[in-house]
């Protein structure tokens, strides 16, 4: 085959279809692959794993969901007994965190976050001497001394604000079973707020049972009863 | 035996001659192209049963796979033949005479051994699909995802080079 042209070599090739397998052997494979039934397991088609789904197969796992949910109704617990928490009680001092809390999450800040402490203070008082807690009466009283102190040492009243410690002033009179009118704080609390009080009468124009009221309570601040100065002052802003 | 088994097998039956034969042009061993094909012919049938798989074109498919097989066997076990050209079995045509035998399976042997020594293993496939198995240079063309004027082409030199090896030899 030395001399070989186009068509010999065609030819020659098409020799090659000789090459066949052996007769038994294609038998035999034919009825062995046909006997395999399929039984790989058909995998989904994938797809892109997102964060939210790594999330969320791993909340759906049950031993974590349930982890998740113990932990879930503690917290909600905590928060539910730091809401009663009183002073003297261990929770208090988160209950004072939360307070703070959200007050920096509403934006209140200075003498009106000030006085909503201080009214706080004075409802767990309040709280606190209803429910006979003996042991806690202590520490409350000296939570109002401590919020007095500051609103006291706040310069920038005015008459809405004070009317505000007022109304808290007139809680705590109302809370039996404390003199806290005596303590040196609540006291000048009470000067400082009647004397606001008595400024912005003395800008209004009053009847004269109000103007007799005044003098009163004029009379009662010269000899430093103030609590009682401010009952009245309560009573003609009525 | 099911719809779908009947289909193979129909399939099979069409095919098993042809892909043997490529697969043994190019590994030259009875062994590994029983090997091979058995190979192909499973992962066929795998393919043909699965639901998410739809073969078109069951030749191709196959073609294909036997195409990666080979090449799979040669990257897997390092080397590029099995066993040598000469000492592969004869090829024998059963209604010819002795001594035309004889000539006969003299002559497929220098031609087949030819093919084996081509170097451009397309041209070596599109020799085979053309010649043995009567492609028409379209479906070369799809199944090598070609132009029909490159296969052409390719051909045209495959043949060129094949008369030269056996010219040499």
């Amino acid at each position: 085959m030395t001399k070989l042209n186009q068509e010999q070599l065609i030819g020659s090739l098409k020799q090659l279809k000789e090459i066949k397998p052996r007769k038994e052997w294609a038998v035999l494979l034919k009825s062995q692959i046909l006997a395999k039934k399929e039984t790989k397991v058909v995998l989904a088609p994938t797809k892109e794993i997102s964060f939210m789904d790594v999330v969320s197969s791993l909340f759906f796992q049950k031993k974590l969901a349930y982890s998740f949910a113990v932990v879930f109704f503690f917290v909600l617990g905590a928060f539910g007994f730091i809401g009663y928490a009183m002073p003297g009680d261990l929770l208090f001092p988160v209950k004072r965190i939360a307070e703070q809390s959200q007050a920096a999450l509403t934006g209140s800040s200075g003498l009106g976050q000030d006085i909503v402490v201080f009214n706080n203070r004075i409802n767990d008082l309040a709280q606190v001497a209803k429910d006979g807690r003996k042991d806690n009466m202590s520490p409350a009283i000296n939570e109002v001394k401590a919020a007095a102190k500051s609103l006291k040492d706040d310069p920038t009243k005015n008459p809405r604000t004070l009317k505000d410690i007022a109304s808290g002033l007139k809680t705590l009179a109302d809370v039996p079973g404390t003199d806290l009118a005596t303590n040196p704080d609540i006291k000048d609390l009470y000067q400082t707020v009647v004397q606001g009080q008595l400024a912005d009468l003395h800008k209004t124009t009053l009847t004269d049972d109000q103007r007799n009221i005044l003098t009163e309570i004029e009379n009662l601040c010269d000899q430093g009863k103030y609590a009682d100065a401010l009952e009245k002052i309560l009573l003609i802003n009525k | 035996m099911d719809n779908l088994s009947e289909q193979f097998s129909q399939i099979y039956d069409q095919y098993i001659d042809k892909i043997y034969r490529f697969v043994y042009l190019k590994v030259d061993s009875q062994e590994t192209a029983e090997d091979i094909t058995s190979k192909v012919f499973l992962r066929g049938w795998e393919a043909f049963q699965s639901p998410n798989s739809e073969v078109k074109n069951p030749g191709a498919f196959l073609y294909q796979i036997a195409r990666n097989a080979v090449v799979d066997h040669y990257r897997g076990k390092g080397r590029t033949k099995l066993v040598s050209v000469d000492a592969s079995p004869e090829i024998v045509d059963p209604g010819t005479t002795a001594q035309d035998k004889a000539i006969l399976s003299a002559d497929i042997n220098i031609v087949r051994k030819a093919i084996q020594k081509l170097e451009n293993k397309d041209h070596q496939d599109i020799i085979i699909w053309h010649y043995l198995e009567d492609m028409p240079v379209a479906s070369i063309a799809e199944l090598l995802n070609k132009p029909e004027g490159t296969v052409r082409v390719m051909l045209h030199r495959g043949l060129k080079d094949l008369r030269n090896i056996i010219q040499e030899s």
